[in-house]
């Protein structure tokens, strides 16, 4: 069975000629939780990015075995889904339920399995009864929640998150990290909190001016406090305590 | 940030709000299409055409003052136009009401049938707007024939005003916090100027974001959404009522029309 994401030697320059990733290698096995972890501007965004085929530089990017090109791109983003940072921006249709159900009708279902796929999501991130919402007034709690169901309601095998954490006050955070926690998808959550990244992978990478400085397991790379402190990070207030609350 | 959304009250539900929008959205097309018709001296015929839109108000709930301070928001736009009518027509004109009649100019009719029939139009149009969805307002209009890309358009606009207005007020408010003298009219214009530049990088942004969102959830180009719109009995003889309530009232005073 192919690694669900296998990156060699991927680099990429914005352009105005500023290196973004340089050499990056690293593979994901399904059913990983990783954490993409670095300091603003390590170019966790930009690797995101790249996974999902929205940024082309050198090397060689296969999502579940198949490389990226123009070709395979729409069987690579109905298996790897997307959420991007600002859930204004994932959230564009004038209802929840529009949002939702906006994957799975492009993938060509039906109208019973879109709204079956539409009616499991929304109950799955807790949102069953805001379907006919504008997403204006979701909450910001919400709206993050209905960013990860417009990607759920496609059924990826791979999800990315980046900083799914954001502007969430601690309740919500926590809530994130139960739904996160549930999910049997292969995660790759971008994020610069440790305590949110404690919680939820078994994994972590770390990145600093688009280069990997550390692979591993993350209680212990996150535990290194010096190495944490040393690319602009802090260890996770109580990496163990954390765990077996959600997980 | 909480806006005082124009459909604030469209997630309501009431007999209006259970209507198609497609028949909503056409009674409400034909009725401003015969207001607007109506002669300039048609005051009195405008008060009765006023009862329609008050009638839907008061049965989706709607308080009627959230309808006017709606149309105070829009009113000094046409309060200019008709304003300027009495100044150039002053033709004497007698006007009477019952057994009382007294002389004014032709230009403060005009002016007074302008006000009216934006009065009852607008309560119309929030008649309409605050008892349907705009995302149902949006399939209807679909339904009726209107251009995919008019309807993504839309879509967007209504989708991303509230953003913008939050990061205009944002942008606003950073600037009122370090405004502590007046720096004279030049210099305020380039500060303006800045903010709505970066208001238009900030735009444009976002757009590249919702494209990247689109075509992750993959959009390529065709848009498809799930129609849930169906005409019942009630539709049918809300339609019935409407035209015969707007022709029958246009049929029974056009005898009494000079």
């Amino acid at each position: 069975m192919p690694r669900a994401i296998e990156i060699e030697n991927f680099s990429y320059k914005y352009p105005d000629g500023t290196v973004a990733l340089s050499g990056i290698t690293l593979s994901v096995e399904h059913g990983q939780r990783l954490a993409l972890i670095g300091p603003n501007g390590a170019g966790k965004s930009t690797l995101l990015l790249a996974m999902a085929g929205f940024v082309k530089g050198t090397g060689k990017v296969l999502i579940d075995g198949l490389e990226i090109n123009s070709k395979n791109l729409k069987k690579i983003r109905t298996s790897l889904g997307s959420c991007l940072e600002n859930p204004d921006d994932q959230l564009f249709m004038p209802t929840l339920f529009d949002d939702v159900a906006f994957g799975p009708l492009n993938m060509g279902l039906d109208a019973e399995q879109v709204k079956i796929r539409v009616a499991n999501a929304l109950q799955t991130v807790g949102l069953a009864e805001m379907a006919d919402k504008a997403p204006h007034h979701l909450s910001a709690g919400q709206k993050r929640a209905a960013a990860i169901a417009t990607i759920l309601s496609m059924a990826p095998e791979i999800i990315t998150l980046d900083e799914p954490d954001g502007s969430l006050d601690p309740r919500n955070r926590n809530n994130l990290i139960k739904l996160l926690a549930v999910l049997h998808q292969t995660l790759i959550i971008a994020t610069s909190n440790m305590n949110f990244a404690a919680a939820l992978a078994d994994r972590a990478v770390l990145l600093d001016k688009g280069r990997i400085i550390a692979d591993g397991e993350a209680k212990k790379i996150m535990s290194d406090s010096k190495l944490m402190t040393m690319h602009g990070l802090e260890a996770p207030a109580k990496p163990n305590s954390w765990l077996p609350e959600f997980r | 940030m909480h806006h005082a959304h124009i459909d604030k009250f469209a997630y309501q539900d009431s007999p209006v709000h259970r209507l198609d929008s497609r028949v909503k959205f056409i009674v409400v097309l034909v009725f401003t299409a015969v207001v607007i018709s109506l002669p300039r001296t048609s005051l009195s015929i405008l008060v009765c055409y006023a009862v329609g839109p008050f009638t839907i108000l008061v049965f989706g709930k709607i308080p009627l003052r959230f309808a006017f301070k709606q149309i105070l928001l829009v009113s000094p736009f046409v309060l200019v136009l008709a304003l300027s009518c009495p100044l150039y027509d002053k033709t004497p004109v007698t006007v009477a009401f019952g057994p009382f009649f007294w002389q004014t100019s032709l230009g403060w009719m005009r002016c007074f049938t302008i006000l009216g029939k934006f009065v009852v139009t607008m309560l119309a149009l929030i008649s309409l707007v605050s008892t349907t969805r705009f995302s149902d307002l949006l399939t209807g209009l679909q339904k009726l024939g209107l251009p995919k890309l008019l309807i993504i358009q839309l879509g967007f606009l209504y989708r991303y005003i509230f953003v913008l207005i939050d990061r205009a007020h944002h942008i606003l408010r950073a600037r009122a916090g370090r405004t502590l003298r007046n720096l004279g009219f030049k210099a305020e214009l380039k500060i303006a100027a800045s903010m709505l530049g970066s208001l238009l990088t900030r735009s444009i942004d976002t757009a590249e974001r919702i494209n990247i969102a689109m075509q992750g959830r993959g959009f390529s180009g065709s848009w498809h959404t799930l129609s849930k719109l169906e005409i019942r009995r009630s539709d049918l003889l809300f339609a019935l009522s409407a035209a015969f309530f707007i022709f029958g009232l246009y049929l029974f005073v056009r005898p009494l029309l000079p």
